[in-house]
């Protein structure tokens, strides 16, 4: 009897596992670890567009014989068991089907049950697409930008430049992210002495304003602040200018090597030369404490030198390396260093270094290659400092990519609106053979 | 009573027998589901880990330029997005194909990457990185083990028809298919050898050479050609590939380039006696220069740094020192190095190496072997490696995984 129910027993046990085989159905080994096709399919889409020969095909008529060289350029990029489709559909923007196939290559009639897909939205080459970029001050701070352009006076360590070329490439440069009206040439020292005294030019806002000396080691000097603060080689004018950018709320640029170790203005130094450069008159390296004491608001004393180091070649930082390619502006990535200020100054005049454009030298790594400072008074900002230590010839794209990068203006692309400019690919792909 | 007992006995050992039995079956299946299970992972995994490897470009970014070991693997471009490769970072991975050559001057091996005579990359181990430390980088050491393949889309085969005149046929192919109509840049180096002297050369260039319907394209020359090598690229919907064919008239010695410093640029040209013995040793003087792929698919050559150390004599054996030239540009090209016999102006020839992997189109496989794996997950992605199209492959295995087969 008990034989008979353990029989019965076995019975139902095979009955369990034959119906919990009958759900437990595993899958084909090709689908347990298969390729990822969607990634698959859309590197072939990117590369396939890399030179931007899809985008040209998409838009050719059906018929044309550039279809059959996609097809085999798209034969030639994938291993020989995956099967494809490529639909290219227009897009409609006026409220009916949206998406309309016009043009299907495919090496297969059925890509079976295990496909998948990626789509790339492709542009014609007969439109351009604008981008916008947001004005600097629109948001607050600044809005004017001053750039140095004195004729009556000469640049140092600029050399195969002048100071006027360099201005009105800056001006170039800068004209997308400034109203028209906020980008002053200052003219002439003269110019300059009016805006230290307060009075606008044109109507501008001098608070918040960005002042970039376009000389070099060299700082244009009204005739006036020279007859008024020569003190110790002119390193008082120096600290005057420090202090104007603390209560002001600028940011003085320097585009290149030791700043403030000149001043310039060839008619107060008629017949004075540095180096066989008229119209100069040596400040040396105490010019940049001056101006730092000044930023800081400390009294004026004699200064003492600030010692930079010389550190030689210096790299772009990844930060940097990626608003370069934000903002469309391409220096060179490696740099020469040469007049490193140390990282003591930071501490010492309330000092932070908020846009580092080098990493630091390994060897030097105490020394600050390029950075635009911002001088904190109390909890916030009361002017800005950049500074870029760097052998000549100068670039000024450093000095754009060192604003931009701080100032960070916003890009508004524009958007793919227009008609018939947009075709969407897609690309499927399917798995043969195997099991 | 005794009946009872027997019925006892019975039905127990038929009940354990049958469990027994249905405990196996399960096992089976649940053992079956595990192992997929695991697979599947591998496959997630395998497909993860190409895509760690070649969207992000490692750190430092720019460590395929420089001699530093790389503190995080990757082999992306550093000034692209997406799937565009850095040429030289590709350039650094140790070749896991090429029989080692050893250089008894340097005292150093070399890893070995040769598609053919004249066309080698000899990059020395304390300047490769090995598939060991870049596992250890991705943090699958020990649990993992990879091979990491680079085959170029598009093959570009360039053959001799005739020598004189010279007559040259390119082959423009994907896989199966000819590339018909696609655009060919070529670079023509022919050396024009004087007696005494160190070898010269002259360039013939030219693009826009169209492929027929079956991706053909036949190219003719006239004048005196003597060694020479022929570079060519085609280009057809986004696709670039490169071949190249030299025709050398001595071969018993020749320059073989060898790369010493990454950071600097330095290569030595050494004399292939050195590495790999033969019958006639000779010295043989040479004479360097360097073209690259522009944007616009044309070639350019580009003077090299230091003009008085392109040309030199390199004697074989000990105490004979080897040639030092300077490559001094960050963008992918090829060294292009013709010799010749030092007593025999006649006996010349051509030999390339490229400055970027891609620039010559050269295969690569990193990594260990997959055979004899119990279970091996692939992936694969089309990328783009200094504008040449590669397809990257991962093959991925279990180290320690479930059933695994040493």
């Amino acid at each position: 009897m008990r034989t008979v129910e353990i029989l019965l027993v076995i019975i139902i046990i095979t009955g369990a596992f034959i119906i919990s085989s009958f759900f437990a159905v595993l899958p084909q080994p090709r689908r347990v670890s298969p390729i990822n096709l969607r990634r698959l399919a859309l590197t072939t889409l990117q590369t396939l567009d890399s030179d931007h020969g899809l985008s040209t095909t998409a838009f050719m008529p059906p018929d044309d014989s550039s279809w059959n060289s996609l097809e085999a350029a798209i034969s030639a990029c994938l291993p020989p068991n995956i099967v494809y489709n490529l639909t290219v559909y227009q897009v409609q923007t006026n409220g009916s089907a949206l998406y309309q196939p016009l043009k299907s290559i495919s090496n297969v009639e059925d890509l079976g049950v295990e496909s998948d897909a990626s789509s790339s939205l492709v542009a014609s080459s007969n439109v351009t697409f604008n981008v916008i970029p947001e004005k600097i001050g629109e948001r607050g701070d600044g809005g004017t930008l001053y750039i140095l352009n004195c004729s009556d006076a000469n640049g140092w360590w600029i050399s195969g430049y002048t100071a006027q070329t360099l201005a009105q490439d800056l001006c170039t440069l800068f004209s997308p992210y400034f109203q028209p009206n906020n980008i002053i040439l200052l003219n002439n020292t003269g110019q300059l002495g009016q805006v230290l005294d307060g009075i606008p030019i044109q109507g501008e806002r001098i608070q918040n304003a960005i002042v970039i000396n376009t000389f070099g080691e060299a700082v244009p000097i009204p005739t006036s602040y020279a007859n008024k603060y020569s003190s110790d080689n002119y390193a008082q004018y120096c600290y005057q200018l420090g202090n104007k950018t603390l209560y002001c709320n600028w940011t003085w640029a320097s585009i290149v090597g030791d700043p403030f170790y000149y001043v310039t203005n060839i008619v107060k130094f008629n017949g004075i030369q540095s180096w066989g450069i008229y119209g100069t008159q040596t400040v040396g390296q105490k010019g940049l404490t001056a101006f730092l004491r000044g930023l800081n608001n400390l009294t004026y004393i004699s200064p003492s030198d600030t010692s930079y180091q010389e550190i030689g070649t210096v790299n772009l930082t990844s930060t940097m390396l990626a608003n370069c390619s934000n903002y469309g502006i391409y220096p060179s990535r490696s740099q020469t260093s040469s007049r490193a200020l140390p990282n003591s100054i930071l501490a010492a005049y309330n000092l932070v270094a908020r846009v580092l454009l080098f990493d630091p030298s390994p060897s030097y790594p105490t020394y600050i290659p390029g950075a635009l400072f911002e001088h904190r008074n109390g909890g916030s900002v009361a002017g800005r400092f950049l500074d870029l230590g760097l052998a000549r010839t100068p670039d000024i794209r450093l000095t754009a990519l060192a604003l931009l990068s701080y100032f960070n203006p916003r890009l508004y692309r524009a958007e793919h609106t227009v008609a018939d400019t947009s075709r969407l690919v897609v690309l499927q792909l399917g798995q043969v053979g195997g099991i | 009573m005794t009946g009872a007992t027997i019925d006892h006995l019975v039905s127990v050992v038929i009940f354990l027998v049958a469990i027994l039995i249905f405990i196996g079956l399960f096992n089976q299946t649940i053992q079956t589901a595990i192992l997929y299970q695991q697979h599947r992972y591998l496959a997630t995994k395998c497909s993860d880990t190409l895509d760690n490897i070649l969207l992000n470009p490692g750190s430092p970014p720019y460590w395929g330029l420089t001699s530093t070991n790389p503190t995080s693997f990757g082999l992306q471009d550093p000034e692209f997005t997406q799937y565009r490769l850095s040429p030289f970072s590709l350039m650094r991975l140790n070749s896991s194909i090429g029989t080692p050559a050893f250089y008894s001057k340097t005292g150093l091996y070399y890893s070995n990457t040769t598609t053919g005579f004249g066309e080698s990359l000899l990059v020395p181990y304390n300047e490769a990185i090995d598939s060991k430390a870049a596992a250890s980088l991705l943090g699958i050491n020990g649990s993992y083990g990879f091979s990491l393949t680079f085959t170029p889309t598009v093959t570009v085969s360039v053959s001799e028809v005739q020598f004189n005149p010279l007559e040259v046929q390119v082959k423009v192919a994907g896989s199966g298919y000819p590339f018909a109509y696609s655009n060919i840049s070529y670079c023509l180096i022919n050396t024009t050898n004087v007696a005494g002297t160190y070898p010269s050369y002259n360039i013939i260039k030219q693009d826009n050479v169209p492929t027929d319907d079956q991706g053909l394209a036949s190219l003719s020359f006239n004048g005196t050609i003597g060694s020479y090598a022929l570079i060519a690229y085609a280009h057809t919907n986004g696709l670039v590939g490169v071949g190249c064919y030299e025709h050398l008239c001595y071969t018993d010695n020749y320059a073989v380039p060898l790369v010493s410093d990454f950071d600097s640029g330095d290569m030595l040209i050494a004399n292939s006696w050195d590495i790999i013995g033969g019958a006639n040793p000779s010295a043989i003087s040479y004479n360097a220069t360097f073209v690259l792929l522009t944007e616009d698919f044309t070639l350019q050559e580009m003077s090299l740094e230091n003009a008085t150390q392109r040309t030199g004599i390199v004697n074989f054996g000990m105490g004979q020192p080897y040639g030092i030239i300077k490559i001094s540009t960050d963008n992918p090209g090829i060294l292009v190095i013709s010799y010749m016999k030092a007593d025999n102006n006649s006996d010349s020839g051509i030999v390339l190496m490229p400055w970027g992997i891609s620039s010559m189109a050269f295969p690569l496989t990193f990594g260990d072997d997959p055979n004899r794996k119990e279970w091996v997950a692939t992936d694969i992605r089309q990328v783009t490696v200094g504008n040449i199209a590669y397809q990257a492959k991962l093959a991925l295995w279990s180290l320690e995984g479930y059933q695994m087969v040493n």
